[in-house]
């Protein structure tokens, strides 16, 4: 079972070296610098959620109310900037608010032992209403330039957004913890077997809780990047990213039912998928087209590992079967 | 009474509707540049008012010998469409005409094609005024005061002027119907005293049908479950009225119904007597002149400054100039009346 | 007495009916005009879609899994049945073309989850997608108007049978059946060993991968149908149809008493847990609770509809089992 997910993880990275070649070819306009700007602009909230939510699918939970966190981590942001309080503090606040939406899910799922997906599916309604109980029908606009063009602007020298320096610094946390620590390591105990993970001693319920902590906190991140990005705070923010994290991680190898995953698989997936993007726009594809597109990665995201697996059951069979 | 009234409120429509377009002679005689790269985007694909507004666009395309893209996102969110800014600004398009999703978010957007040499122009729905120096003019169909107060009108003409109102709007956050909601408080309140509004103030008496059939539908109910003597509803958006007047048929209400309307979709109901008159302007007419302002700023002929003049339409007879009004915005005119007069003829069209 | 209500809570729809009955006679009091007959016409118009969906969504929640693409086949072919009979198809070929891609994308999602053994909440993430981009395709900025529904689902969708409208009674008779053959048919009461443990139902011999397949093709064929109730109810259809219906179907069954860990609930149960939902929504509206908290509430009322039943599940059921084997 492992091997096979192993094949997966390196097939996206061959997968993410030949979209980037045939999209060099098919369109002039894909391998440019400017062009990888965008790319990375587009995906830089995407990363930074999956990162978290890698460890929460492996774990064997799931967070649905991860778009709405973020929204409400940026309303939150745009109700303080508006009601005269220093940006800075803002964002504190904002970081805060994520963390938050975080903790609250994470004690609905460990102290009240509810379903994640269930109770994130009531947050998600939760939380998004509370971006309009903040905001109303007043979008927040004109916040401070030096901040929001950030957001917009390239690290100088470079054609690197300014989010760039995020991802890799989460992209390395979250790499060396979920592979390299104990903590990674229990998170993958937990996911495999619950209860083996219990009786070994692992604080279950702690582990959980600091993992959809976690979660809330990048999602108030990306809602830092995304509030700074589109320089505005909209109580209809992100509406439905959830279910593109939630997908991407799953295309990056991760099985749904926990366990199994890696975090360089994922990471190689948001990016592919960013420039699958790219290069399907730039070559005039629909966004008809594009959410078919994404349905069918999804699918052989699953289908391909699965195929393998079968296969090499049956050769496995064979081959025994000739040996007897 | 009523008819009286309705025949004012058309009469009155009619003469603003010329006074807003009237040409003012020396139209723009230098030459839009051949062979323009032109992005037509609207808040989202899938959606008919937009595919009018696009066949507009199109047309207008052909006749200046540009060649015309219409994309855009299947959710009308600025996050989405800012995604398709990026790509016309990949695919160096030299015009890019855009209805807003998002009066603000797409904005850094917005100047990053501009500094790419991208000549925008909104329309339908522009940035927030904060933001207009981000695009040469906005092609609007009227004045927010002439839309509000328009609509104010037809809820009048159909209620014989007096009882209490109510609003069912698209989305919380859409700034043209928060614009047209603002102007609808005041004017009601002056210009018929025997009306008013539900929940005391026009604030108050909104309800969001976030442009979905369901959610539409929902509030609608909710409407008059909370204000069971409603006299009237007013909705300023193609999905909000369609769901009004359908559910006001399958229970068989008496609350009027109007709002801003596509005539083939109304149609049955206004012929039917569901809903007396709808309005709407014309979006394939919105659709042409914001190229035509488009491509002549791209030539060159035409600044944006207020005051500054453009033209659209290719032949003597068509030819029609149009004047950038305070906060870079240009007025189609009024929007146009749809009864059981005309709306058969309109139904076809769009 | 004590036990009596013990054991009348432990039927895990009592609580959410009871929630129903207190939402009903609060608002009531509050605004009369909220429980009239109109009042309830609208709870059973709102509910009408959900409801029928539910049914399927039912079945595949019971045995552990899930499927989202209900909202975009249902959309789907509320627009097609339209534009078929707009184009002079009868309403039976409408409905049966309806069923058939109701039924491929059932077959599809079910084949892969029960055959190849995939997760469903990403098959069907997957067909959610790929269904509402062919649907967009095809349909673009096209809409179904009210003078190109069928006569008859226009009739089922604007009257009422003794104030209780057409569609709601079409609803409640798939639920009726459905909750019996799940109490009473043995190929849909395995549903609930899978849910409960399925390597063991493997085990006790239920044939997993045919129950799978087929529970996914209950949906879907529901979802199919569930188009013409959502055109009847709308009398349009676009693009953005059924558009984020799946997560109000899964809430409805959840507050239910359909467990998303599988293995208890019954159709019944998601009708009463839709009604909940909706009769919230109305009351919300009704009181005159501003529409900006209207969505926090809902999200805190399904966390506390979840809560509550695992409260009474960990609670209740224990002693009751207890008691049986003492």
């Amino acid at each position: 079972m492992k091997r096979v997910t192993f094949n997966w993880d390196k097939g996206i990275l061959v997968f993410l070296v030949l979209t980037t070649i045939v999209g060099s070819f098919v369109t002039p306009y894909f391998a440019n610098a400017s062009n990888f700007s965008f790319v990375i602009q587009d995906i830089g909230e995407f990363m930074l959620m999956a990162i978290p939510m890698t460890f929460l699918i492996i774990s064997g939970e799931i967070d649905l109310s991860i778009g709405s966190s973020l929204c409400l981590s940026s309303a939150a942001l745009g109700y303080s900037f508006r009601h005269g309080i220093p940006f800075w503090l803002c964002i504190i606040i904002a970081l805060l608010v994520g963390l938050a939406c975080g903790l609250i899910n994470g004690i609905l799922v460990t102290k009240f032992g509810l379903q994640s997906l269930a109770v994130t599916i009531g947050t998600l309604a939760l939380y998004r209403g509370l971006c309009f109980v903040l905001l109303g029908n007043q979008p927040v606009n004109q916040m401070p330039l030096s901040y929001t063009n950030l957001g917009s602007n390239s690290i100088p020298h470079t054609f690197l957004p300014y989010v760039t320096i995020l991802i890799v610094i989460f992209g390395a946390i979250g790499w060396t913890t979920l592979h390299y620590t104990r903590l990674g390591r229990w998170t993958f105990a937990v996911g495999i077997n619950v209860e083996a993970a219990k009786f070994s001693g692992i604080p279950v319920a702690r582990l959980k809780l600091a993992l959809f902590a976690m979660t809330g906190l990048m999602a108030g991140v990306a809602g830092i990047v995304y509030t700074f990005r589109f320089a505005s705070a909209s109580p209809d923010g992100a509406t439905g990213y959830e279910l593109s994290v939630i997908a991407s991680v799953l295309f990056g190898g991760v099985s749904i039912a926990g366990g199994v995953g890696t975090m360089w698989g994922v990471l190689a997936a948001v990016l592919e998928l960013g420039v699958i993007r790219s290069v399907l726009q730039l070559t005039n594809v629909s966004a008809n087209t594009l959410l078919v597109v994404s349905g069918g990665l999804l699918l052989l995201s699953v289908a391909i590992p699965r195929a393998i697996e079968l296969s090499r059951n049956r050769r496995k069979l064979v081959s025994s079967d000739s040996k007897s | 009474m009523q008819k009286r009234l309705t025949r004012v409120a058309i009469a009155i429509v009619a003469v603003a509707a010329l006074a807003g377009t009237t040409a003012t002679a020396n139209a723009g005689s230098a030459g839009i540049k051949g062979g323009l790269k032109i992005a037509i985007m609207p808040k989202a694909v899938n959606n008919g008012y937009f595919t009018a507004w696009a066949k507009g666009g199109t047309t207008a395309c052909k006749e200046i010998g540009a060649r015309c893209t219409y994309l855009g996102p299947t959710t009308a969110t600025g996050a989405a469409q800012v995604q398709f800014i990026n790509q016309i600004i990949q695919q160096h398009y030299n015009v890019l005409v855009i209805s807003a999703a998002d009066q603000n978010a797409i904005v850094p957007a917005l100047n990053k094609a501009k500094a790419a040499g991208i000549t925008i122009v909104t329309s339908d729905a522009d940035v927030d005024a904060s933001a207009a120096a981000s695009r040469v003019t906005a092609v609007l169909p009227a004045s927010s005061t002439r839309i509000g107060t328009a609509e104010v009108d037809w809820i009048a003409a159909a209620t014989g002027g007096k009882g209490s109102i109510a609003i069912l709007s698209a989305a919380a956050t859409a700034a043209n119907q928060n614009a047209w909601i603002a102007a609808m408080g005041p004017y009601l309140t002056s210009k018929y005293p025997n009306m008013s509004w539900v929940g005391g103030t026009v604030d108050k008496s909104v309800f969001y049908g976030n442009d979905d059939a369901t959610t539409s539908t929902q509030q609608f109910d909710a409407i008059l479950a909370q204000y069971p003597n409603v006299a009237g509803i007013i909705s300023p958006t193609t999905v909000g009225v369609l769901a009004a007047a359908q559910e006001k048929k399958a229970k068989s209400l008496t609350v009027a119904i109007t709002g801003l309307g596509l005539p083939s979709q109304m149609g049955p109901y206004i012929t039917d007597g569901t809903v007396l008159k709808v309005g709407l302007w014309n979006p394939i007419d919105l659709g042409y002149v914001a190229v035509y302002a488009a491509a002549e700023a791209a030539s060159g002929t035409f600044k944006g400054t207020v005051g500054s003049t453009f033209y659209a339409g290719n032949t003597k007879k068509t030819k029609k100039t149009y004047t950038v009004t305070a906060g870079g915005i240009t007025y189609l005119g009024d929007p146009f009346t749809f009864d059981k007069s005309n709306i058969a003829t309109f139904a076809a069209i769009y | 007495m004590n036990r009596f209500l013990t054991r009348l809570v432990s039927v895990r729809e009592i609580p959410v009916l009871l929630a129903l009955f207190i939402v009903l006679v609060v608002t009531g009091i509050a605004n009369p005009q909220f429980v009239s007959a109109s009042g309830a016409q609208d709870i059973f118009l709102g509910v009408a879609v959900i409801a029928t969906l539910s049914v399927g969504m039912t079945f595949v929640i019971t045995m552990r899994h899930i499927d989202l693409s209900v909202g975009s086949t249902a959309g789907f072919t509320a627009y097609m049945i339209g534009k078929m009979s707009a184009h002079h198809h009868g309403l039976v070929t409408s409905l049966l073309v309806a069923l058939g891609i109701g039924l491929i994308v059932g077959a599809a999602n079910g084949f892969l989850v029960a055959y190849l053994r995939l997760p469903s909440l990403v098959v069907t993430l997957a067909s959610l997608w790929i269904v509402r981009g062919v649907f967009d395709q095809i349909a673009g900025g096209d809409t179904v108007t009210d003078n190109q529904v069928p006569v008859a689902l226009g009739y089922l969708g604007r009257h009422s049978f003794a104030n209780i409208p057409y569609i709601f009674i079409i609803a409640f008779v798939l639920i009726l059946v459905a909750s019996f053959f799940m109490r009473s048919v043995r190929p849909a009461r395995d549903l609930y060993a899978m849910g409960s443990n399925p390597p063991a139902s493997e085990l006790a011999g239920i044939p997993v991968a045919r129950r799978t397949f087929f529970a996914f093709l209950a949906s879907g064929a529901v979802s199919g149908l569930g188009g013409a109730i959502l055109l009847a109810r709308f009398h349009s259809a676009d693009s953005n149809s059924g558009l984020g219906l799946e997560l109000n179907v899964i809430a409805a069954c959840v507050v239910g008493g359909v467990a998303i860990a599988g293995g208890v609930g019954t159709p019944y149960g998601a009708l009463i847990g839709a009604l909940l939902l909706q009769s919230i929504t109305q009351a919300l509206g009704a009181l005159g609770v501003s529409q900006f908290w209207q969505l926090a509430v809902n999200g805190t009322l399904l966390i506390s509809a979840i809560s509550l039943d695992r409260y009474l599940t960990l609670r209740v059921k224990p002693t009751r089992i207890l008691r049986v084997k003492s």
